[in-house]
Order: C-alpha cells, then structure tokens, then sequence
C-alpha cells in the first residue's frame, strides 16, 4: 500500500503519509508567505513611470498587465510566443550560448518533468486512498493502483533523472572548472546549485536502495524508506518552501520578466 | 527606541523594477558586453549584473523578510555613494538588456537608480548636475543663445513657417555640428520637400535629463516635451523629422511616457525618410563618394528603437560607397561612449570606449567611419584623434547623402 512508503525503520523514525502531508503544507505555507513578501517589496515600487510607489500588494500585478499590454518598439511579440519561445524553450539562452542553454534547459526540462511526474503520483495515491476511504477503489482502472501506476512511471522517471543529472553535471564543472565562473560565483548561486545536487542525488540514492540499482550502493533494503522520506523533505523544502528566499526565486521572476518585456530586447 | 528607517527608498522605481531585480540570474552575458566595463579595465563595479545585485541586497536589507522581522539593516554612505559612481559609469548603450536572458530592461534600471538617487540627493554626477540650470536657462545644454539655434542658416536655405514636415534639429546640430543641420536642412531643400523648423522656440529634448535621472525635478523634462510637442502642432506638422538618434529616441519613447498621451504627430529617423524616397526613385544622386564607408550603429537609434536598415540603405544607395560591416553591428554593435552622460561626467571613460569602437572600424580598413547621430560622431571623432587614426574620416550618412546629392557644405558657419 501507498502509505507504505513514507514509513520509516523503527517506530522512533516512522513518518506517516499524513505526516508528510502536513511537512508538504507548511512547505507550501512558507512559500506563500514568502511570496507575499515578495510581492509586498516588489510592490514599493510605482505603477507607472515617474508616478510615487504604491505600496500596495496589487502593484505589480498592475505594472506588469500594463507592461504587457504597451506597445514595443522592438519585439512587439505576443504572449504566447513569448511564452513558447522564450519561458519554455529559452530562446534567449540559446542566442547567447548553446552549451549554457543545453546545461539550463537539461535542468529545467528534467526539474519540471519530474516535479510534474511527482504531482501525478501524489495525485494518484490520492484518489486511491480517498477511493479506499469512500469505497469506490475496487472499481478504479488498475493502472490508478498506486503500485501500478509507480511502475509505469519508473521509465520517465529514470529518463528525466538523467536528464537533470547531465544539466547538474555541466553545472557543477562550469562553476568549478571554468575560471571566469568561479570567480564570479557567490553564495547565493552556490546554495542553488548545491540544492539542486542533494536532491538528484538522494533521488538516485533511494532509489537505488529501492530498486537494488548500482546508485543504491548496495545499501539494506531496509534503509529505503528513510532516504526517500529524506528526499521528500529535502526537496520539499528546497523545491517550494525556499523558493522566495534564495535564488530559486528566477523559476517565477525569470519568466514575469520575460512576459513583462515581451521576450526582451 | 525609535524604529530604524530604510537607508534606501524605492522611489522611481516601478513595481515590475523591483521584480526585475530577482530575475537576474547572474548568467554574466552583460559582463561580456558592457563597453564601459571594458574601457574602464574591467572594474567590478560597472558591471551590470553587480549593480542588479547591490541593489536587490539593498532592498533585502530595507524591505526583506529580516528587515521584515528585525528592522531594516543599514547601508553606509560611502557604499551607497561609490553605488552611485558605478551606476554613472553606463552609457545606457542597451547592450546588456539585449543579451540579458532573464530580458531585463537594464536601460531603464539604470535610469530608475539614477533618478532614485538624484532623489536622495546622491546624484547626478560631476558635470552632469549643470545639465538642469543649463537647459532651464538657456533652452539648451551648451550655454548658447536659443536664437543661435537657426540664425545662422544661409540665405538659400528655405524653412516654411507651417509646413507638414518638420525637421527637429536638436542642440548638438543646431549649435555645435552645424553642417550637418546645415545637410539636412539642403538636402530637403533640393528634393523639395517643404519643411518647417521650431528654430528659437525649439528646447531641449530631454535626452540629457533623463538618462542621467534628473527629469523629475521642477517637471523640467515634462514640460519642455511638452513645449516641444505643443510647438510642433502650431507649426502644422504631421511627420518630425530626426538627423540626431538621442532627441529620436525622447521623442518617440520618452514624450509620450513624460506627458502622458501619445504623440499627435509621427516621427521619423531621417535615414528613414530618405530610405523611402530612394525606394520611390526620388533621390537623384550628382556625385560618386569613392570610398570604403563603414556604419556605427547608434544606440540610441539601433537596440532602444530597432532602427537598423535604413541608414545602410542609404549608404548602399550612394555611388561610389563600398559599404563595409564591421564585426559588432546593429544589435550587438559596440556603444560610441557618449550616452548616458558619461562624455560629460566621465570624459575619460568615454574616450576609452569610443578609442574601441575606432579601432573596430580600422579593422575593416575603411576610410570613413559614418554614423546617424552628433553625439555619436563627436565622440567616435574624439576617439579617432586619441587612437591618432588621421586617415579615418568620421562623417554623417546625412551628410554623405547631402554631398553625393551635389550640395555644397563648404560655407558651414563654425
């Protein structure tokens, strides 16, 4: 069963899956109250050119419908080329660098796919548990049985863990290897990357432990419940609750700029 | 215990501004751009992603979740006053909001820091701070007479008092580089094209104040637009023509933003002016310039307002030009040094950019290097002596386009 999962070794460690839930909604809590944060600092500033800051929460969401709504002068460019183009395929890193675009859409593509294969598991264990709870789980389609539906994703999930690792590892060898890099790099781009790291890295680890895969390092089966609930907080924390606090910030304020500027100049 | 207060405010910054701050990725394509943190030997301070995060620790240290929790943190004079020497040090060129991959429109950041500090009484920088009692004496940043603006034209030159044309000359032309007002001004004369001129009731406009982040005060910017813009119509224009990129850009971006209300008339670069009329067949050309001409982009008509072909089509249409490109062009062409008010502020800096961007055109082994704009001419003029290039002319595509058409300049006043 589902709830299995999430179970810890000993009873002193065992976290239920309502546990984990209650960790998912203060991670989502911490990061609402740090974008309203965000939003009230943003919204210091006015909204219109030369006219006195606002103040208000609404602020910027009124500056950037305004934005988005002006003429260019240059790229005049519609919503959803500049959401294709430039938000999802980041056209304006490929212009600047091809092996920087590979490295940040790798990351982004396999971040986002599996955050989304994520939702869909947690989606799924949801329907069943509240099936079980009310009784309709007998007649759901059994590939929405939560074991079924996990060895269906194991294939993308595997594909997408790649593809992240090969952005993380072009990441990590840009900031060590390449001078100009390193000695620009700070803190605040470090923790990003070293975030990023912990987490495809325990992702692998227990799954490795899970699977009995090389990554697992020959770890006891035993061990597996704890790296994945290890997992889950660590990214938890770092994917939602820390991203109006450090540099994650970019995932939402990349692409309102780019919205905002029609795609730049 | 009183409740510490900011050292920074977010005054003249927009809401979207401040977003801007946090989408920075610090990628570095900016630093590979910038022309004044070339120049300048590549100190730290000018370079743009830096100054993007100075700024937001600023805000995180006024406005953050800590400063939320315990009070804003302090930020001393001295750091917010060498800020301010770097956020000067720009020639709001564009080259790092065309590169940037987060499409932050640094340009307007800087302005906005700018403004934001002559505000606290930071700024403006050095020379720049005369530019206001300048232009609110005189009508002009170079101290002259405003009747000096047009007095000066020959007697053959025929301006209308109402004309649908209007051609706005701009302080640097009018009264520094006369010939090519003087260019200009012929140049319609002979493809008779009836134009008028706001010759003495011409202001300034703008460009000087606004890129150094003094157009707020007394609503001196403003009102000139609008000055401006209320002369232009009792003069019955329906098309202004521009010879000089930094007035073009006021007029086409800044008015509008200053007043309030969209222009009641068009404006037009006269490369792109000329451009049609060449299409048309109405140019006829009565002297071959043999020469190897190269073009500098200004940024002022290139990255801020997309105006890149028709100054080359007017070079290409010119008998006897070999039009040669040199390896940084049209969007990713390297900055004059002059903008921003640097050439005033920081003459030094801006000689170094413009000693750069000469050397770019020696590369290609032209004998003229040309561009669309005064200011932009000067400096590259300016550059071309500090690089001791005596052979490389520097001239206006207005004025080869003048010449080749058979007009005279010989009898330019000083």
């Amino acid at each position: 069963m589902s709830m299995e999962y999430f179970a810890g070794i000993s009873d002193a460690l065992r976290l239920t899956f309502v546990q984990v839930m209650i960790l998912a909604n203060l991670s989502i809590g911490i990061f609402l109250i740090g974008m309203y944060i965000n939003l009230k600092k943003w919204g210091m500033g006015s909204t219109g050119y030369g006219l006195e800051p606002s103040g208000s929460i609404f602020a910027f969401p009124k500056m950037l419908a305004y934005q988005m709504s002006e003429h260019a002068h240059i790229h005049n460019q519609s919503v959803l080329e500049t959401f294709f183009l430039d938000i999802l395929f980041q056209r304006r890193i490929l212009q600047r660098s091809p092996l920087r675009w590979f490295m940040h859409f790798t990351i982004f593509f396999g971040w986002m796919a599996l955050f989304a294969l994520s939702l869909a598991m947690f989606l799924v264990e949801m329907i069943f548990l509240i099936g079980e709870e009310v009784g309709y789980a007998h007649s759901l389609p059994e590939f929405l049985e939560p074991v079924v539906f996990r060895e269906l994703l194991a294939v993308p999930n595997d594909v997408f863990s790649y593809i992240l690792l090969v952005g993380i590892v072009i990441a990590i060898y840009r900031r060590l290897f390449m001078t100009k890099v390193r000695e620009a790099t700070i803190a605040y781009d470090s923790i990003l990357l070293i975030g990023l790291t912990v987490i495809t890295i325990t992702g692998f680890v227990a799954d490795g432990i899970r699977t009995g895969r090389f990554w697992g390092f020959d770890m006891p089966i035993e061990y597996a419940p704890p790296a994945a609930l290890f997992h889950v907080v660590i990214s938890l924390l770092f994917c939602i609750a820390y991203i109006p606090f450090s540099k994650y910030i970019h995932m939402i304020a990349i692409p309102l700029a780019l919205l905002a500027n029609k795609g730049g100049e | 215990m009183a409740k510490r207060e900011p050292s920074i405010n977010t005054e003249n910054f927009t809401a979207v501004q401040l977003m801007e701050l946090d989408s920075c990725s610090r990628c570095g394509e900016c630093v590979n751009w910038c022309p004044t943190y070339d120049a300048s030997g590549e100190d730290p301070g000018l370079a743009p992603r830096d100054k993007i995060l100075r700024w937001r620790e600023y805000m995180n240290k006024s406005y953050g979740l800590r400063a939320r929790l315990f009070g804003p943190k302090q930020i001393s004079e001295e750091e917010i006053e060498e800020f301010k020497d770097d956020v000067y040090g720009c020639t709001t060129c564009g080259m790092c909001a065309t590169v940037c991959e987060s499409a932050i429109n640094t340009v307007e950041l800087w302005e906005s820091m700018r403004a934001n500090l002559v505000k606290r009484g930071n700024g403006p920088f050095g020379k720049q701070s005369a530019f206001l009692k300048l232009i609110g004496e005189y009508k002009n940043p170079y101290m002259e007479d405003n009747a000096n603006r047009v007095n000066w034209l020959p007697e053959d030159v025929k301006v209308e008092d109402e004309a649908e044309i209007l051609y706005f000359g701009g302080c640097t032309a009018e009264l520094k580089q006369r010939k090519l007002a003087l260019a200009t001004t012929r140049l319609l004369n002979k493809l008779d094209i009836k134009f008028t001129m706001l010759g003495e009731d011409e202001i300034c406009c703008g460009s000087a104040l606004i890129r150094t982040g003094q157009y707020f005060i007394n609503d001196t910017a403003k009102e000139n637009a609008q000055k401006n813009i209320d002369n232009i119509k009792a003069r019955g224009a329906k098309i202004v023509l521009y010879a000089c990129a930094g007035c073009f850009r006021a007029s086409l971006i800044d008015w509008p933003r200053l007043t309030g209300k969209e222009l009641p008339f068009k404006v037009m670069h006269i490369t792109e002016y000329l451009q049609g009329l060449i299409e048309k067949g109405e140019i006829k050309w009565e002297k071959s310039i043999d020469k190897k001409v190269t073009y500098h982009d200004p940024c002022h008509l290139g990255r801020h307002v997309g105006v890149f072909e028709p100054p080359r089509a007017v070079l290409e249409a010119i008998p006897g030009i070999e039009f040669i490109e040199m390896e940084r062009i049209e969007e990713n062409q390297r900055c004059c040094g002059a903008g921003g008010g640097v050439k005033a502020g920081i003459p030094d800096l801006a000689l170094g950019v413009a000693s750069t961007r000469v050397d770019d055109a020696l590369a290609t082994e032209a004998d003229l290097l040309s561009s669309a704009c005064p200011f932009c001419k000067r400096n590259l003029s300016d550059g071309r002596d500090a690089v001791g290039a005596k052979d490389l002319e520097v001239e206006d595509v207005v004025v080869l386009a003048a010449e080749a058409m058979g007009i005279d300049l010989s009898d330019t006043p000083k």
